[in-house]
């Protein structure tokens, strides 16, 4: 009976085309978006970085690689990489060091604790025009709330102006570190509640207190989920365009902060140079992907030791 | 403090103290944009600020009905924003199905390169698919934006679905095959309904990304009816000397369909966190 119902159901799942086809029909539609709107602009992109060519107009010659040196030779370019590195690194750390701290602390019990975590989420996922706009009326340097609390307070007697040409850099990473540590906060708690109690417990049998609990078993536990998180992160503040671009709109101190997305859209959308836009993509790609191959190799090696 | 919490253990006190502190970081700045909102503007500028509008009103949002185009702006976000999710549905759930239900050549270097197309960030496609769209004949149309979410969705809506797909066990599609259903039945009454958590998971996705972005539709739009939300505040912001009250009601009104959705979403947001959930 059961072995008839198994040769019946075999015919059944038999259709009409055969199954390879018929799988492959299914996920072409997705496949052809794919390659026409993600795979052929990449490209198409490297390929246009060989011309001088004009982001409206049709007209292009072809330059080689001429692109590519007139960039390599710009000095606006590699401080635009400079400004870039800095705002990604200090807020890579910043945001793994809070969100780690955060996602340990919404791991403990304590009432409210499931409101208090989903409010923590929340500023990921607000669109970030909002944000930005949202900060730069707390630090507003005339009638910001930060300002007035800073001043009544008398740790300053005159106003700061956090979007002038000083503290814009730090205002930027403010303002990305609130958005964007919740992504760390996310990952890490969801490690954290899978981390078995005995372990603690063994630890604390052994008389460890409670920083060796947390540097002997709770950070090796999570060493991998950072492996990926930091990988993460890395790829997108390093790409990170609308946050400081939203942030330079309505200042003067916007060459402080033109990071090196920022800097290639302005050669594409302001100064109209296509060609020299798309070279400067592709190098942003291979500086990542160089960046990704270190950061394999060292990873590795700190799992053979 | 020291009389409610006296029964906690120091570090008990400790840990409702760091609470309470990151409850202020994460949630007060929109506090205040919420009650600048309902400020008259005497107010707003008034020190010492005040933390509760002493005079409350509306004339904010009024103004801002009034005199911009936010109503347009807020529709054009809606249509775009539902169009992308639909269009990335019925792009994804076929794919996703195939990937996981079908045997055929080719089947794993196509989830790889899904999955490698998830790395490229707009910034770094934008020029050439800029260059596409308007040899297409789209720039300033609401499809080309939509066909850019959907492109810009699919890796990992495609990468979501297919986890749940695959958490759904063969033999439950089996048992209807035996009952007599055809697999187009199955699929539809007993695989999608399974799987429908996964399907609402990678359509909020879809539209929080869509609803939130900014890049491609400053670059691919510049007709002012055409605009969507992040673009339509941003130039508000840049036009004039800023009008902070009508400003950040647009803020706050822009929030309540991310929060009416968040609601939803916190749960799928933590299980489905693997690829980086909403991208950003």
């Amino acid at each position: 009976m059961a072995e008839d119902v198994a040769l019946r159901s075999k015919a059944l799942w038999r259709f009409r085309l055969p199954e390879p086809v018929l799988g492959l029909l299914l996920v072409l539609p997705a496949v052809s978006l794919l390659v026409a709107l993600t795979m052929y602009p990449v490209l198409y992109g490297v390929w246009i970085s060989l011309f001088n060519k004009h982001s409206f107009f049709p007209e292009q010659t072809f330059i080689g690689l001429g692109n590519y040196v007139a960039i390599l030779g710009d000095a606006e370019f590699w401080a635009s990489v400079q400004r870039g590195a800095i705002y990604a690194v200090s807020t890579i750390v910043l945001q793994i060091v809070l969100g780690v701290a955060v996602a340990v602390l919404l791991d403990q019990r304590f009432p409210g604790r499931n409101i208090l975590r989903a409010i923590v989420i929340f500023p990921y996922i607000v669109p970030t025009v909002v944000a930005v706009i949202l900060w730069k009326w707390l630090l507003n340097s005339q009638f910001g709330l930060v300002n007035y609390l800073i001043e009544s307070a008398g740790l300053s007697n005159q106003p700061i102006s956090w979007m002038g040409r000083d503290w814009i850099m730090t205002s930027l990473i403010l303002v990305s570190v609130w958005q964007f540590f919740p992504f760390v906060v996310i990952g890490v708690l969801a490690r954290l509640q899978t981390i078995p109690g005995e372990l603690y417990e063994a630890a604390t049998v052994d008389g460890a207190s409670a920083v060796q609990r947390f540097t002997n078993v709770t950070l090796p536990q999570l060493k991998s989920i950072l492996f990926v998180i930091v990988l993460l992160r890395s790829i997108w503040m390093f790409t990170k365009f609308d946050t400081p671009w939203l942030m330079i709109q309505g200042g003067g101190a916007e060459t402080y902060i033109r990071t090196l997305p920022v800097y290639t859209y302005q050669r594409t959308f302001a100064y109209y140079e296509a060609g020299l836009g798309s070279a400067m993509a592709v190098l942003m790609f291979l500086m990542l992907a160089v960046g990704a191959a270190i950061y394999f190799r060292l990873w590795r090696r700190e799992e053979e030791l | 403090m020291s009389q409610a919490f006296r029964f906690l253990s120091v570090p008990g006190q400790a840990v409702i103290i760091c609470a309470l502190a990151l409850l202020v970081f994460s949630a007060f700045p929109f506090a205040w944009m919420a009650s600048t909102a309902f400020k008259p503007s005497h107010e707003i500028f008034a020190t010492p600020p005040t933390l509760w509008p002493t005079t409350f009103t509306l004339e904010n949002i009024e103004r801002l009905f009034a005199e911009t185009k936010f109503l347009t702006y807020f529709r054009n976000s809606v249509t775009v924003s539902l169009s992308a999710v639909g269009l990335t549905l019925i792009f994804s759930v076929p794919a996703a199905y195939s990937l996981t239900r079908f045997r055929f050549p080719g089947r794993e270097q196509i989830a790889a390169v899904v999955l490698f197309t998830y790395m490229f960030a707009p910034v770094m496609i934008i020029v050439p698919f800029y260059i596409l769209i308007r040899f297409l004949g789209l720039t300033n149309t609401h499809l080309g934006l939509v066909l850019a979410y959907t492109a810009f969705c699919l890796p990992f809506n495609l990468w979501l679905l297919r986890t749940f797909f695959q958490s759904i066990p063969i033999d439950i599609e089996q048992a209807a095959l035996v009952d007599g259903a055809n697999r187009f039945q199955a699929i539809i009454f007993v695989v999608l309904p399974l799987a429908l958590p996964g399907v609402v998971a990678t359509g909020i996705f879809t539209f929080i990304l869509a609803w939130n972005d900014y890049i491609f539709a400053r670059v691919l739009l510049s007709r002012d009816e055409l605009k969507t939300l992040p673009v339509g505040i941003a130039d508000l912001y840049n036009a004039s000397v800023v009008d902070w009250g009508m400003i950040m009601a647009a803020g706050l009104l822009v929030l309540a369909p991310v929060l009416a959705v968040f609601v939803f979403i916190q749960k799928s947001l933590v299980a489905g966190w693997g690829a980086g959930g909403v991208k950003g």
